[in-house]
């Protein structure tokens, strides 16, 4: 059996592509209310009263929820603060955050209600949409300075300011510094599956039904705010249809809870795409980057400041400020960094966490300044980046070290798109690398039953919301007991069946759960073993056991036919339960080393038509260092993902907001992402594998890597192309050809 | 969306009659592609749909008939590309055809409804514009023929008056060669709506006329009086003055979240440029065959 390094067919592949998954929206509850959220044509409103009398004789209608209807103080959560309400009390904060909630017999009623809720309210000025506004000095306050506790910042709209570096910046000589501010655009996850809730009563607790991808981080909130036991709280969390960090952190699901105990039957939430746009987006930035150099190009500091413009409430984004700001240096060796990050608060969407975790943004500028010096200094950028890149083994930042080959990475992207080679006319070329910490902290168990009939069931609590968990367990699991794939069952998504599991995010699940499940299977082959020694009269220490195979001092057996004999004639099964658990570190600035990192060059060729600015993308390489691919179709599709979806916010991807906070290109036909016309015309991702990695064989994490750094790739080939930096995302072509007008004075 | 009333016509006559009745709280389905969001987004809140898929003088065909491509009102875009006959006699009409929406929305939606829409960035308006097209319409009174200049109002607008109904899009087979071609800026190259839908035609005298649609409240057609642009032997850089007087009725709006007025104005010139010289391109060719 060797199942790992192979591409079986995809566990869960075919019931996507064929339409058989039952995603949320199709799980039917019978006798569910519909529920239609209420919201306002502003982002930052006082309500002065709601009146729903008119909605409530709609047929059908069975009640309007508003704030009036919850507790009192109204009861709010969040993964990191406990900001966000339950529903909009008192006033809006972003364009599309509720003030009621509708439930009635079916969808069109609810809808057609929700049109009849009169919201008394007004519409106030000064909101604030951008890092300038939020940090004016007559600001006004984004969160009221109560719910703030004790912070320093409490009376600003800054939420915290990370400071993280080493050396002295001040100290350093440097032959060529260079400075400049780039600008990342708010974009958002467009999971083709929205966003969908549901709750009914259960005897004296709740069922919850989510497309979360953190199902126990949801239980726990839910035990939380409706003061239940974790056993009365049951979180369904069927595969989500796509989830990029859009779908980690609980929403609506109190919402919905609240109204199901009211209705005291189920309720169902599922949103429309246009509505998730305005629930779920990436932090846009401002980024401040100034660097020293050599006149040979070495680093003698860096300083970068980033301003992140996350939303109304908190969620993730304080957490997504730290872990990108803290690596945000890069891959290089330099002796003085000082780097800040601030999370400021604003009247818009909430922004999350987002594959790549604010990375692509601090990278879109340290590496668009590399080339920048580069150009100053005539050195090759290629060159420029490996003579300062940190070797195998090498501290880069105080506490972590390269955890990989990291030039053999680099050196095989410039192969790939012919770094160096000519380039035709209206032609060129961008490298750029990057590097994302992994988890910092972790914790999985795993449990795997090896059934009598020499069948396997694997319960993990990770989400396959398209990377493709299921299959890798399967693998793994087939691996180490010689179980063949296809009578492999892997059960996820119900908290009332699956363990614990933290979270599925920053790559980690084949490393983590991976490990939990490699371990379950350990303990199935160390009573099998002692099955074995005790059926043959050997002893146990004289058996090994290899890719499901024990093999005694004469003879060997397969795990599941000693299993078999030993069980005889009652049949059952063997069980095994697996543990992963990566601590805290109190000490550590991020609470935690990375597990892994993902490292990343990307390397872009393109051809701009000079007359209407339209990019081309003739080649696009991303080559990634996994440690091992234990399925290398897998890798190859999360890395050809990650690079197609960092193009959409390098191309064409971005927010449009009026003067009033609203999101004016809600919904897919004003916000564009890329269709497979706009691919690159030779689209190549490759992974180079040591087998260096934490996790089982020799696994890193894999799906982020390759949209770390797309903007700078494709960046810098426009300008080799044009001749013209450009620092704003996205590259539009009305963006390029702008900056084909300006004259060589800038103007 | 909100309830309305379903019906589903078997003879113009019957339509027609129900048009009279019901006025603007009618909506005609034919492809739907228009009306469905319009219905799910309560956009419009008709009481009547009236279905005219079920009118046997109105299914799908593409005949040619005194030297006219006729195309009925419920022929799809994708079975317009896909003719032979319109290949060969209006290629810039296929040109336009095969970018509306995407291949479902393609083999859904009709060139008729294409122009009732309204929409100043309809694919299909400025090569109809350019062919010279008209629009057969039946009535209480019976049946007219409106030139699609004259057919073509403004934003949702059209000629069309109560209880009228198109029924044909009427193309004339050009008699001597004629080269056309279709252009449009999008944001992306996949599935997107137009920036700018432009539309050249150059006949075999060397006149030129360019539709140009998005950039104001309908498409709009300018004969080329400097007689410089249908011109093979002009190069393209001693052409802009002239373009420039073609684009004379551009009025792109300033609140466009798709393209600034300053860029589209600019593109007009490229893309009426690259379209005149795939014009000129076809013309030779057929004027050689």
């Amino acid at each position: 059996m060797n199942a790992v390094g192979s591409s079986p067919r995809r566990g869960g592949g075919y019931g996507r592509v064929t339409g058989h998954q039952e995603y949320l929206a199709d799980i039917k509850l019978p006798d569910a209310l519909h529920v239609k959220l209420v919201t306002l044509e502003c982002a930052r409103a006082r309500i002065n009263a709601i009146d729903s009398t008119e909605a409530e004789q709609v047929p059908g209608v069975h009640f309007v929820m508003t704030a009036a209807d919850l507790p009192d103080p109204m009861p709010r959560f969040g993964p990191q603060f406990q900001d966000r309400p339950v529903i909009a009390v008192g006033e809006t904060k972003y364009h599309g955050e509720p003030v009621a909630a509708v439930a009635a017999e079916t969808k069109d009623a609810a809808e057609e209600a929700a049109l009849l809720v009169k919201v008394d309210y007004t519409k106030l000025e000064d909101g604030i949409f951008s890092v300038a506004d939020a940090l004016a000095p007559d600001a006004v306050l984004v969160q009221d300075p109560a719910l703030r506790g004790a912070s320093s910042f409490a009376q600003t709209n800054i939420i915290d300011e990370k400071h993280f570096g080493w050396g002295d910046i001040d100290d350093q000589e440097a032959h060529l510094v260079v400075e400049d501010s780039f600008q990342f655009p708010m974009v958002t996850h467009f999971a083709i599956e929205p966003h969908g809730f549901m709750a009914a009563p259960d005897g004296d607790g709740i069922e919850v039904w989510s497309t979360i991808q953190h199902p126990y981080l949801l239980q726990k909130i839910m035990a939380k705010m409706l003061d239940l036991p974790l056993s009365k709280v049951r979180v369904h969390a069927p595969d989500p249809g796509g989830g990029f960090g859009g779908k980690q952190i609980p929403k609506f699901e109190p919402l919905v809870a609240f109204m199901a105990l009211r209705a005291g039957r189920p309720v169902r939430l599922v949103l429309s795409l246009d509505e998730t746009f305005q629930q779920v987006r990436r932090s846009s930035a401002e980024i401040r980057v100034r660097a020293g150099f050599t006149a040979e190009g070495v680093f003698t500091f860096m300083d970068i400041e980033t301003n992140f413009l996350v939303g109304a409430y908190v969620d993730i984004a304080d957490r997504v400020v730290s872990k990108s700001s803290y690596s945000g240096a890069g891959p290089y060796r330099i002796p003085a960094v000082k780097i800040i990050g601030r999370t400021i608060l604003s009247h818009t969407t909430p922004s999350t966490a987002f594959r790549g975790f604010g990375i692509p943004q601090i990278g879109w500028a340290r590496e668009s300044l590399i080339d920048e010096a580069a150009l100053q200094l005539g050195i090759d950028r290629l060159q420029i980046r490996l003579l300062n890149l940190a070797r195998y083994k090498e501290p880069f930042i105080p506490s972590e070290e390269a955890d990989g080959d990291w030039e053999q990475t680099v050196r095989t992207a410039a192969k790939r798109i012919g770094w160096g080679d000519p380039l035709p006319p209206n032609r060129g070329r961008g490298i750029a690398v990057g590097l994302k910490s992994g988890p910092t902290t972790g914790l999985s168990y795993s449990t795997v039953r090896l059934l009598y009939d020499g069948s396997a069931m694997v319960y993990a609590g990770t989400s396959d919301m398209g990377q493709g968990a299921r299959t890798i367990f399967a693998q793994i699991t087939a691996e180490e007991l010689g179980v063949p794939l296809d009578d492999i069952t892997v059960v996820m998504g119900d908290t009332s069946v699956v363990p614990y599991d933290q979270q599925t995010s920053a790559s980690r699940s084949s490393v983590l759960m991976g490990t939990a499940v490699q371990r379950a299977c350990f303990e199935i082959q160390g009573k099998v073993r002692a099955m074995a020694a005790k059926l043959y009269n050997v002893d146990e220490g004289d058996i090994k056991v290899d890719q499901g195979r024990l093999l005694l001092p004469d003879r060997e057996f397969s795990v599941v036919d000693v299993m078999q004999e030993a069980l005889a004639p009652l049949g059952g099964e063997v069980i095994g339960n697996g543990e992963m658990r990566k601590d805290k570190e109190p000490d550590h600035p991020l609470g935690g080393t990375a597990a892994f990192f993902e490292f990343n060059c990307t390397a872009s060729e393109v051809e701009v038509d000079m007359e209407t600015g339209h990019v081309t993308l003739v080649k696009h390489v991303t080559v990634g260092d996994v440690g091992k691919a234990l399925n290398p179709l897998q890798v190859t599709m999360q890395d050809d993902g990650a690079a197609i979806m960092g193009l959409g916010h390098t191309l064409m991807e971005h927010y449009i907001f009026d003067n009033e906070g609203r999101v004016r290109n809600i919904g897919a036909i004003d916000y564009r992402i890329l269709t497979s016309m706009d691919l690159p015309l030779d689209l190549h991702s490759e992974s180079v594998e040591n087998a260096d990695g934490p996790g089982p064989y020799g696994i890193k994490g894999v799906s982020e890597g390759s949209l770390l750094v797309t903007a700078p790739a494709v960046g810098a080939a426009v300008r080799e192309a044009t001749g013209k930096i450009i620092r704003d995302l996205p590259l539009t072509p009305q963006r390029v050809w702008e900056a084909l007008q300006e004259d060589e004075n800038g103007s | 969306m909100n309830r309305f009333q379903y019906a589903r016509p078997e003879t113009v006559g019957e339509a027609v009659a129900l048009l009279e009745e019901h006025g603007d709280d009618a909506r005609l389905l034919a492809g739907g592609t228009d009306l469905v969001i319009e219905l799910r987004n309560r956009w419009v809140e008709p009481k009547v749909v009236i279905d005219l898929k079920r009118i046997p003088d109105l299914a799908p065909a593409i005949v040619e008939r005194d030297g006219f491509l006729s195309i009925s009102a419920s022929t799809v875009m994708t079975d317009i590309a896909e003719d032979e006959r319109v290949q060969r006699y209006f290629p810039a009409l296929v040109e336009s055809a095969v970018v509306v929406g995407s291949v479902q929305i393609r083999a859904r939606a009709t060139m008729a409804g294409n122009i009732c829409n309204g929409s100043p960035a309809a694919d299909t308006a400025p090569p109809l514009l350019v062919y010279d097209a008209v629009v057969v319409v039946a009535g209480s009174d019976g049946e007219r023929r409106v030139p699609i200049d004259d057919f073509i109002v403004g934003p949702g607008k059209t000629a069309l008056q109560r209880g009228e109904l198109v029924t044909a899009i009427e193309l004339p087979i050009p008699e001597r060669p004629y080269g056309a071609a279709y252009t449009r800026l999008t944001r992306r190259r996949g599935t997107d709506l137009a920036s700018i839908t432009l539309c050249a035609g150059v006949d075999a005298d060397g006149q030129a006329r360019i539709a140009y649609g998005s950039v104001g409240p309908r498409a709009f057609l300018v004969e080329d009086e400097s007689g410089i642009l249908g011109d093979s032997t002009i190069p393209s850089e001693d052409k802009i003055d002239s373009l420039d007087q073609i684009f004379y009725r551009a009025s792109p709006s300033l609140k466009s979240l798709r393209a600034s007025p300053d860029y589209r104005l600019a593109m007009l010139r490229v893309l009426g440029a690259r379209a005149l010289e795939t014009a000129i391109g076809r013309l030779t060719k057929e004027l050689v065959s």
